[in-house]
């Protein structure tokens, strides 16, 4: 049993925990808005991601195939977004 | 108009025990906004030498109260936030915080699908603001919340759910207690499985919406049952606080 994969099951969160930094990010509330995941295509809000905020950054990944959907780095200066693993992210226009 | 999401210093208006390690802390708000069901406030701690540290609180009074929110905290005992709330706040104290914040688990009283509930411990204040806004608006959806706890004196808001659930409020509440029940205890007294999700979930049909709270490990149980005996998994939003919460 991979008792490190244990703890990090157990500390795992929805994204829903990271709707203040994405807020943040990207000027909106973007918990209840539509992504695809560019490893196995599965696509529904960014509120179903799972998140794991206990490193150095957060990793928001994929529901269904678990890949790493989007990663935020935050220092003093700056926050850094890798969003590769998404096909898009949308943003509503308000 | 777009909300914004400063953040602003509330007051401690009052604090309420409810259970021996859960609190309720009535915060006013100068830059209030409406809520939806189901989101949360950030509140931020500075210290002296600058370091900072934030926790996600969800808000448990109803959106249709002015001016102010509810937010029930349970006290951990390696929390930096909880066990600072718990110990050093005191009512005319200000926090700051910024909110609400979240889209996705919300819950809308014009929404007319039976709702499910499943809460674990103080996952349960999301879903209160939903049943509190429920009966504020007056819908009569049939709803059934299912809510397990440690024993009888860990339940959240006992008696005003009993009070919610009287009548033809179409709501009902099930109780769960895992590890010490009362005597004559006549509700379920183990944690939640399929059996009981099937006894609970069954009469609300499969068109069902359903939200569950509570620690990672009972959410994921949870959630994966109610797929096991027939609910979509796109019907069922989940919001997870960690190994005890924050």
């Amino acid at each position: 049993m991979d008792e490190t994969r244990d703890i990090n099951r157990e500390l795992m969160l929805d994204a829903n925990a990271t709707a203040g930094l994405l807020y943040e990010i990207f000027g909106a509330e973007m918990t209840a808005s539509p992504t695809e995941c560019a490893h196995c295509g599965r696509e529904g809000e960014i509120g179903t991601l799972l998140a794991f905020t206990q490193g150095p950054g957060i990793v928001l990944r994929c529901s269904g195939c678990e890949n790493v959907v989007i990663r935020i780095v935050q220092t003093p200066e700056a926050i850094y977004l890798d969003a590769r693993g998404a096909v898009y992210l949308k943003l509503t226009r308000t | 108009m777009k909300p914004t999401l400063n953040w602003q210093i509330a007051s401690v208006a009052d604090i309420k025990p409810e259970t021996a390690s859960v609190k309720t802390f009535t915060l006013k708000l100068p830059a209030w906004t409406r809520h939806r069901a189901g989101q949360h406030y950030d509140i931020r701690l500075t210290a002296e030498d600058g370091y900072q540290t934030q926790r996600s609180y969800s808000i448990g009074s109803e959106p249709e109260r002015e001016g102010e929110v509810d937010i029930t905290v349970e006290r951990i005992d390696d929390g930096e936030v909880s066990s600072y709330l718990h110990e050093v706040v005191t009512p005319g104290d200000h926090l700051e915080v910024r909110g609400p914040i979240g889209g996705y688990f919300v819950w809308e009283a014009g929404l007319t699908d039976p709702l499910l509930l499943i809460a674990g411990g103080s996952g349960v204040v999301p879903l209160m603001s939903m049943i509190r806004h429920r009966a504020a608006a007056g819908a009569k959806n049939p709803t059934a919340l299912l809510y397990s706890s440690r024993s009888f004196e860990d339940v959240i808001y006992y008696n005003e759910l009993d009070e919610l659930s009287k009548g033809n409020s179409g709501l009902q509440v099930f109780h769960t207690l895992t590890r010490s029940q009362p005597a004559h205890w006549k509700g379920y007294a183990r944690r939640i499985d399929e059996a009981m999700l099937r006894e609970v979930a069954g009469p609300l049909g499969r068109s069902a919406q359903v939200f569950i709270c509570g620690p990672t490990l009972m959410v994921e149980s949870a959630a994966n049952a109610l797929v096991k005996i027939g609910i979509d998994s796109n019907r069922i939003r989940t919001e997870r606080f960690g190994p005890t919460g924050g």
